[in-house]
């Protein structure tokens, strides 16, 4: 019964299954962001728009080889089934497995890179170190040119981050929690301040090399694709409120290319964190992709779309619907006249076919019919625009009217088994619109559990 | 009224189109047709594809629309449907009559024309987007890396590019199945097609660590799948059933 000798007589089938196993909750798993030309000697090259090879039976895309290098980890973060307290088999991959395995599958077409992340073993520079090893290897001994996706451990030395950062596509850093509060008292090993700086270096040392490439062409890249980074959600009581603002900061200060949202999913069974009899709260998720999406395409602010007295999204109407409804007072927008920012505003009008609007009407003026064409969703914009001054049906631009015609379709049974609704939500009730949430309500809608 | 007959191919269409314009016609008298349905009072002009009008024609499309229009010009001629010549000359004629300049030949989506290549070019695109991701290789004995693939349009074409610059060092054939044509790139060379002679596919002998590395595979795929989200028409809306009987990890 020894456990060394047990982890090395370990087949390659069963690291697999344990490592990937152990990385499936990390949700950040694009290959975007980099063009890049085979170079003709090795293997690989890059599509700016990310290629996803297959699709689990969660419906999440597979694109990379998405694996830990170890599952074998000193922190005990309360949420993550790797936590040094956690009795479940641990098994560890060789750099050289890792390179054989990447090599092999990208040229049979089954994924488009690594995803290289690491339990930490002994320090956070020594796993630094490893997966830096791993990687170097990969792109000189393999002569791998495809795409390479690593976590950057806070904590590890700045030498080490930038080193690495010259051999990958991309870097994250996980922010884990929205809040402060939230990562102390669920992970009591990470500090915000030690996530922070190794997401602040990686920001400055893109900018400068932005700045050596317009001198020298063939400078080497750092991180091309951009750094991203994830938060959990649903596993502390954080309100969408706060955590659209922290993704909002997270763009604008620290230029992040994207910030990926993990609905919660209870695998420890910890005391501390909520019991989800629901299941993981999907819908919530959703709703912060979609804000998420409104705060980097659309313009919009993230104040715009919740404030401190409304803390969380609609559950009936999308965050861009609820935003229209109540702003009537800018509707309705007048297809062929409006701007491209006003036009990105309207429910049902996404961004492609506002730039096709916007290309059409310099040679016609446009109908419904038209609209309909260029792939606007008539269904929900029907309520919120004219074409020549004439509106598609005679609605009426009233709050009341146009929350029942949008939800109206919908089905109800999926998002209020209860019997709920949109009349008994608080949100649209007029005698309980002023009415504070409660903290036990907030909690509930916190978890997803409303 | 003139009818030209062309071939279902680029060549043909194009060839049509130049002889279009070479002969003066009409252009809003005059259709191009893929079929041999007999038109009442119509002239009726049969074209032979002819590779220097080809190459005028894309010539002239690559620089009065643009890399980018005429590739989905051509990715629209890829589809199979009937109506793409007419589409694709009503285009063509409406962007040079209107001076559209490069980049915009589609932005008037109003014109029925104009919108059906649009759509064709879209929807050909789609296909040629989801085989690079979905296609498939197998190390044969030799170390070839084989791939069977079934899709919807030509998209052959626009794909070998693509991995013949991303496996610039392997030798490997995609073979397109429903139009028993095979796309072939002989290591550190220049890709090519070829037109199968034989409709029944050839015993393949797979190498020795390929079934091993299929196993992983799947194994990978189903690992990775978390169960408390588990949720399949998302899955199939994402990988619709007709590329899965040709991939690996649903075999």
């Amino acid at each position: 019964m020894d456990y060394l000798a047990t982890g090395q007589e370990m087949s390659l089938m069963d690291k697999l299954g344990i490592l990937t196993d152990a990385a499936k909750y990390d949700v950040a798993c694009t290959s975007s962001g980099v063009d890049r030309k085979g170079n003709g000697t090795g293997i690989g090259n890059c599509v700016a728009a990310g290629i996803c090879h297959s699709f689990s039976s969660d419906g999440r895309c597979i694109s990379l080889l998405k694996i830990l290098q170890t599952n074998e980890c000193i922190y005990d973060c309360k949420y993550c089934q790797n936590r040094c307290s956690n009795d479940i088999p641990r098994a560890t991959f060789t750099p050289d497995e890792i390179c054989t395995l990447t090599m092999e599958f990208y040229r049979r077409n089954y994924i488009e890179g690594l995803f290289l992340s690491s339990g930490i073993i002994q320090s956070p520079g020594y796993t630094m170190e490893r997966i830096y090893r791993t990687v170097w290897l990969l792109r000189n001994k393999y002569r791998f040119n495809g795409y390479v996706h690593v976590k950057a451990i806070p904590g590890a030395d700045p030498m080490l981050i930038r080193q690495t950062g010259f051999l990958v596509d991309r870097m994250s850093v996980n922010l884990e929690l929205p809040t402060a509060e939230g990562l102390k008292a669920l992970a009591p090993n990470k500090h915000r301040k030690t996530i922070l700086t190794p997401m602040r270096q990686i920001q400055n040392e893109i900018t400068s090399n932005k700045e050596d490439i317009v001198l020298y062409r063939n400078a080497p890249r750092f991180v091309a694709g951009g750094q991203s980074t994830q938060m959990i959600i649903g596993a502390t009581p954080e309100s969408d409120f706060q955590i659209i603002n922290v993704a909002e900061s997270l763009y604008q200060k620290f230029q992040l290319k994207r910030v990926f949202y993990s609905a919660f999913v209870n695998v420890t069974r910890d005391k501390l964190l909520p019991a989800l009899p629901g299941g993981p709260p999907l819908l919530r998720e959703h709703r912060l992709y979609q804000a998420d999406w409104l705060l980097r395409f659309y313009g919009f602010r993230a104040e715009e779309l919740l404030d401190e007295k409304r803390p969380f999204f609609n559950v009936l109407l999308d965050p861009k619907e609820d935003w229209a409804v109540r702003h009537l007072e800018q509707f309705p927008v007048e297809i062929n006249r409006a701007p491209l920012e006003l036009l990105l505003r309207v429910p049902g009008v996404g961004v492609k076919s506002a730039q096709r609007i916007v290309a059409a009407r310099r040679k016609v003026n446009l109908n419904f019919a038209d609209l309909k064409k260029i792939g606007v969703v008539l269904k929900r914009a029907l309520f919120f625009i004219t074409c020549s001054g004439r509106m598609m049906y005679p609605v009426k631009l009233d709050e009341d009217y146009i929350v029942r015609n949008l939800t109206e379709k919908r089905d109800r049974v999926q998002f209020g088994s209860d019997g709920m609704t949109y009349r008994q939500m608080s949100l649209f009730d007029d005698d309980q619109f002023s009415r504070p949430l409660r903290a036990v309500e907030q909690l509930q809608t916190a978890m997803g559990q409303v | 009224m003139t009818v030209y007959r062309c071939q279902d191919s680029l060549e043909g269409i194009f060839t049509a189109i130049y002889q279009a314009y070479e002969e003066k016609r009409n252009h809003e008298d005059t259709i191009l047709s893929l079929s041999e349905d007999p038109m009442l009072f119509a002239e009726d002009v049969s074209v032979l594809p002819d590779e220097e009008k080809t190459r005028k024609v894309m010539n002239t499309l690559r620089r009065r629309f643009g890399e980018k229009d005429s590739y989905s010009l051509c990715l629209a001629l890829a589809t199979e449907d009937e109506e793409k010549a007419q589409a694709v000359y009503g285009t063509i004629v409406e962007g040079l009559r209107s001076c559209c300049g490069p980049g915009r030949l589609f932005d008037d989506l109003t014109n029925n024309n104009i919108h059906k290549a649009f759509a064709l070019a879209r929807s050909a695109n789609r296909e040629v987007g989801r085989e690079l991701e979905f296609v498939r290789f197998q190390e044969l004995e030799n170390g070839v890396l084989y791939s069977r693939i079934g899709p919807k349009c030509n998209v052959l074409t626009f794909i070998m590019p693509h991995f013949a610059d991303r496996l610039p060092i392997e030798n490997f054939v995609i073979y397109d199945d429903r139009r028993n044509l095979f796309g072939i790139h002989p290591a550190r060379k220049q890709w090519y097609l070829l037109r199968g002679e034989e409709a029944e596919e050839p015993k393949l002998r797979f190498s020795e660590m390929e079934e091993s590395y299929q196993k992983l595979f799947r194994h990978f795929c189903r690992t990775i799948a978390i169960r408390e989200r588990k949720n399949l028409k998302l899955q199939r809306n994402m990988l619709p059933l007709r590329f899965q009987e040709y991939m690996t990890e649903f075999q």
